[in-house]
């Protein structure tokens, strides 16, 4: 049964998800009561309002639908998992200012409004007395990324007098300018090496459960799967620097956290690893890669949010001295905490019967479909993320139990209800992968089949004596489309 | 799907379905009693080696059994291909592990009795017993190796059972990175399975590979079977993991999971048989990590750490079989060396009083084993070897200095070069392998 557009229409309900929000955070500064109430009807209306359009969406053109659907419930869960001492109206109002902003990100298809929510989503990582980490990098690398992006904006804009992304696909808007500038805004934003420091820095210094959410708005991601791939498809040798960069960088945190003794930068550590997997497999230019990079996308940002909200949880009953240096032993005192962490863990770093499972299956045949060599890295990066975890998680929770402590400390049931969801999805996911897989499969063979098209136009367009080219030079050889796996 | 078709399936699922209804009422915070929850493990392992013994009589009478579901997931041209399969091959292996998970559930009702980790012991036994039988009774690599995740993540929480103190967590940890370090080789194997043969499934006729191909194939699965088995050079781990209680060291150790490596080598028998090279190296593996079971084995000062040495040295003689291409004669050695190694940790607590009886019995000392051959050797060799023993062949040793402490030191670096401020490095070199055992629930009682 379908809704006629009339009585709904696509527009009405984009803005109703991205505006509940914001003018929610203006209600929750202005009366600074009942926060969390507000917060959640807001996150509330925007869910249902994502639900709407994803119920609408053409099945392969489904995908930004869904991020905004996961990324609407993701934040109720930050709010309703939020310790009664962080939930003050900054905060609250904070978070659903980042959600608003990183909706319209998903939702729009003009660069001016995406270059205006990328610069909201970090306006209140900018402001003392919001999320602003006591750190410096945090805010020189947030901010970079914001200027190489305006700077990108400004090129093509300039270029092309035109902004509507649509209508700039496959035109190389800004030319290698515009590209680097895109890649810049994405190597900072992302942390992508070497420009990772920033995130564990924020994780550490900056208010956990904002900085995660912030840091799972994948806009770096976003910008690979909505500008830099269907833009510039004339610059796709230059691609592959991106995905080295990327498994690079997923090998390097990897080994960095190893020695990383404080939980927050470790979980930081992992997620910035696990995330790099992401625009590795974006980039590999296989269904399988790209389908493996939309549901780890999914994975990562489901796991990662309910450990870091986990970890704050534990800093709130145990102290924010916490350290992966000794064994603390709170599996004891909160076992419901130790096992979802355990679970969450575990499906981040690809634990069979979990969604992470698929996705790394997914995302090691892609990988390694298109870089042999270099995609090996990424296999032996998840193994040592592995490690790191399991060493975060046998610190934290086992060991010795902690003397002089008698309270109950385990997860409350407003709490027991989020950890629930978000492990039921990635365990459900991971029984039954199909339900999510299908879908990214058919948004991968698409963005799949639309890559290798742009390709051979390309080709086409480039080749000698075609005078409709007149940025190429006419002895440029022909590329040859990547083959694809025996069937 | 057919009786025999649901027969497999349910043995299969029957304990992750236990599994999965008691975590879950865990979470809802309701504990079964101790009673209950053995009577259910009782009663589903015993349907489990009923419906085995139907599939047995089935595979003697006609042919095999597989079940295809379609595929777990598919993407474009890859498919993660659902078929679970029991061929003359691996229904020696479904019935030991449903047979001796049965055993062992029977057994731990009553020695792990009161102890606070009983439900977490039986949960993980349920995870391990449908792990185990999704590796062995799996039709293709990709299912294999879920099934293998699982049986890993399992023994590694099991090894850490007595959380409260470091050392069985800090050697589940060391454990955990030998698995996950080997388990690469696996990955990539069933991905250039995918790659050069466009499937990994097994359940109908074996993916064609040849030349270089195949043997970069077998290579790849002998790290991930080596690193499961214990077998040269990562036998250090073994010791390690007789931490955990003594009902899973048997089924772990002595049964199911140290012999997981020698059943993947097996399925990869028609590969193997094609590379010379690959069949040399199992051989090869399989010589040097019996030599050095033995060994390492004969300066043991504690009964579980013997056994382990004991076991490691017959996996070691079923590799050379296997690498010598004698499968049956592989398959008959597993299970008897399975069984035996089951009973003796099982019997491993009351060792002391086992050989007393004996010694009162035959009135004097029983000698150690190879004992003469020992006494062959040159006093100044015996001393030699006396000192390799004891360390283990220093395996653990060439581990850390090679690869842990390489890692620990770039990790640092790159710590100290990331921070703004002087961090507090730490070393990621786990606690060293504990020689005596964790004392047993019962010891610990009195």
């Amino acid at each position: 049964m379908s809704v006629p557009g009339w009585v709904l229409p696509t527009p009405v309900l984009t803005s109703a998800s991205i505006t509940a929000p914001w003018l929610a955070a203006v209600v929750v500064t202005s009366v600074r009561r009942q926060v969390r109430v507000f917060g959640c009807i807001a996150a509330l209306l925007s869910i249902i309002a994502s639900a709407a359009l994803v119920w609408r969406a053409p099945k392969s053109e489904s995908l930004y639908e869904t991020l905004m659907l996961l990324f609407s419930c993701l934040t109720l869960g930050a709010i309703l998992l939020l310790p009664r001492r962080d939930s003050e109206a900054v905060t609250i109002a904070g978070i659903l200012i980042l959600l608003g902003s990183t909706l319209l990100a998903y939702s729009t298809g003009n660069l001016l409004v995406l270059l205006g929510a990328w610069i909201l989503s970090i306006v209140p990582f900018l402001w003392a007395g919001w999320f602003r980490p006591r750190k410096r990098r945090p805010l020189v690398g947030l901010l970079s990324s914001s200027v190489a992006f305006a700077l990108a904006i400004g090129f093509i804009v300039a270029n092309a007098r035109v902004v509507s992304i649509a209508n700039l696909k496959g035109q190389s808007p800004g030319g290698i300018v515009a590209f680097a500038l895109l890649v810049i805004a994405v190597v900072f934003r992302k942390g992508i090496f070497p420009m990772h420091a920033w995130v564990a820095d924020a994780a550490e210094s900056g208010s956990s459960v904002p900085t995660a959410l912030l840091l799972n708005g994948h806009f770096g991601a976003l910008l690979v799967a909505k500008l830099i791939v269907p833009l510039f498809p004339q610059t796709d040798h230059l691609f592959p620097v991106l995905s080295y960069l990327a498994i690079a960088t997923a090998l390097f945190i990897a080994i960095r956290a190893l020695a990383e003794n404080s939980p927050r930068r470790l979980l930081a550590f992992l997620a910035l690893s696990q995330s790099a997997c992401i625009l590795s497999g974006l980039e590999s230019r296989t269904a399988e890669g790209i389908a493996g990079a939309l549901v780890h996308w999914f994975v990562v940002t489901v796991s990662t949010v309910g450990l870091f909200g986990i970890l704050r949880l534990l800093e709130v009953r145990f102290g924010e001295n916490l350290s992966a240096s000794r064994h603390l032993g709170l599996a004891e005192h909160a076992p419901r905490l130790a096992v979802s962490f355990a679970i969450l863990g575990l499906a981040l770093v690809g634990l069979p019967g979990t969604l992470g499972f698929c996705s790394q299956d997914l995302l090691v045949q892609g990988t390694l479909t298109s870089h042999p060599l270099t995609g090996l890295l990424l296999p032996i990066a998840t193994a040592l993320n592995a490690v790191s975890f399991f060493r975060l998680f046998t610190r934290l929770f086992l060991g010795k139990r902690r003397t002089g402590f008698t309270v109950e400390a385990d997860a409350l049931p407003r709490e027991r209800w989020v950890l629930a969801a978000t492990v039921l999805f990635v365990v459900f996911g991971g029984l039954f992968p199909n339900a999510i897989v299908i879908q990214h499969s058919a948004e991968a063979v698409a963005v799949d089949e639309a890559v290798r098209t742009s390709e051979i136009l390309n080709q086409v367009t480039n080749a000698p004596g075609n005078d409709s080219c007149l940025q190429c030079p006419a002895t440029e050889p022909k590329r040859e489309v990547a083959p694809r796996a025996p069937s | 799907m057919n009786v025999f078709q649901g027969t497999l399936v349910f043995v299969v699922v029957a304990p992750g379905f236990v599994f999965a209804v008691f975590a879950l009422l865990w979470l809802l915070d309701w504990v079964p009693s101790e009673r209950l929850l053995s009577w259910i493990t009782g009663l589903t392992f015993a349907a489990c080696t009923s419906g085995v013994a139907a599939l047995i009589w089935r595979i003697t009478s006609a042919a095999d059994i597989t079940v295809t579901f379609g595929n777990w997931f598919a993407v474009g041209n890859y498919h993660f291909p659902l078929v679970l399969t029991v061929d003359r091959l691996s229904v020696p292996f479904v019935a030991s592990a449903a047979v001796l998970s049965g055993l062992i559930g029977q057994f731990s009702a009553t020695y792990l009795h009161r102890e606070s980790g009983f439900l977490r012991f039986f949960l993980l036994l349920h995870l391990f017993a449908f792990g185990s039988l999704l590796a062995f009774a799996a039709g293709s690599f990709d299912l294999l190796a879920a099934g293998w995740e699982i049986v890993g993540i399992t023994s590694v929480l099991l090894i850490g059972f007595f959380e409260r103190r470091p050392a069985p967590v800090e050697n589940g940890l060391y454990v955990f990175g030998i698995y996950r370090a080997c388990d690469i080789g696996l990955l990539v194997g069933i991905f250039a399975m995918h790659h050069w043969a466009g499937t990994a499934s097994f359940g109908n006729g074996f993916p064609t590979l040849t030349g270089v191909r195949a043997v970069v194939v077998c290579l790849l699965f002998l790290l991930a079977a080596s690193g499961k088995a214990a077998q040269v050079p990562f036998s250090g781990w073994l010791p390690r993991a007789m931490e955990g209680p003594t009902p899973s060291s048997a089924i772990f150790y002595g049964a199911i999971s140290i012999h997981a490596g020698a059943y993947l080598l097996l399925r990869a028998q028609p590969l193997l048989a094609q590379s010379v090279l690959a069949s040399s190296l199992v051989v090869l593996i399989g010589a040097a990590t019996a030599i050095h079971g033995t060994i390492v084995g004969r300066a043991c000062a504690d009964a579980k750490t013997s056994l382990a040495y004991a076991t490691l040295t017959q996996v070691g003689i079923v590799f050379i079989e296997i690498g010598l291409g004698w499968r049956w004669l592989a398959v008959a050695h597993i299970l008897g060396n399975a069984t035996v190694r089951t009973m003796q940790y099982l019997r491993a607590p009351s060792m002391l009083h086992d050989y007393h009886h004996m010694h009162s019995a035959i009135g004097g000392q029983l000698s150690p084993t190879g004992k003469q051959i020992e006494e062959m050797l040159p006093e100044r060799i015996q001393l030699w070897l006396y000192r390799w023993a004891l360390d283990r062949g220093n395996l653990d040793t060439i581990i850390e200095r090679w690869v842990i402490a390489p890692l620990s030191q770039l990790s640092n670096y790159l710590s100290r070069k990331d921070r703004t401020r002087a961090p507090s490095p730490t070393t990621i070199r786990p606690g060293r392998a504990v020689q005596v055992p964790s004392p047993e629930p019962a010891q610990r009682s009195n």
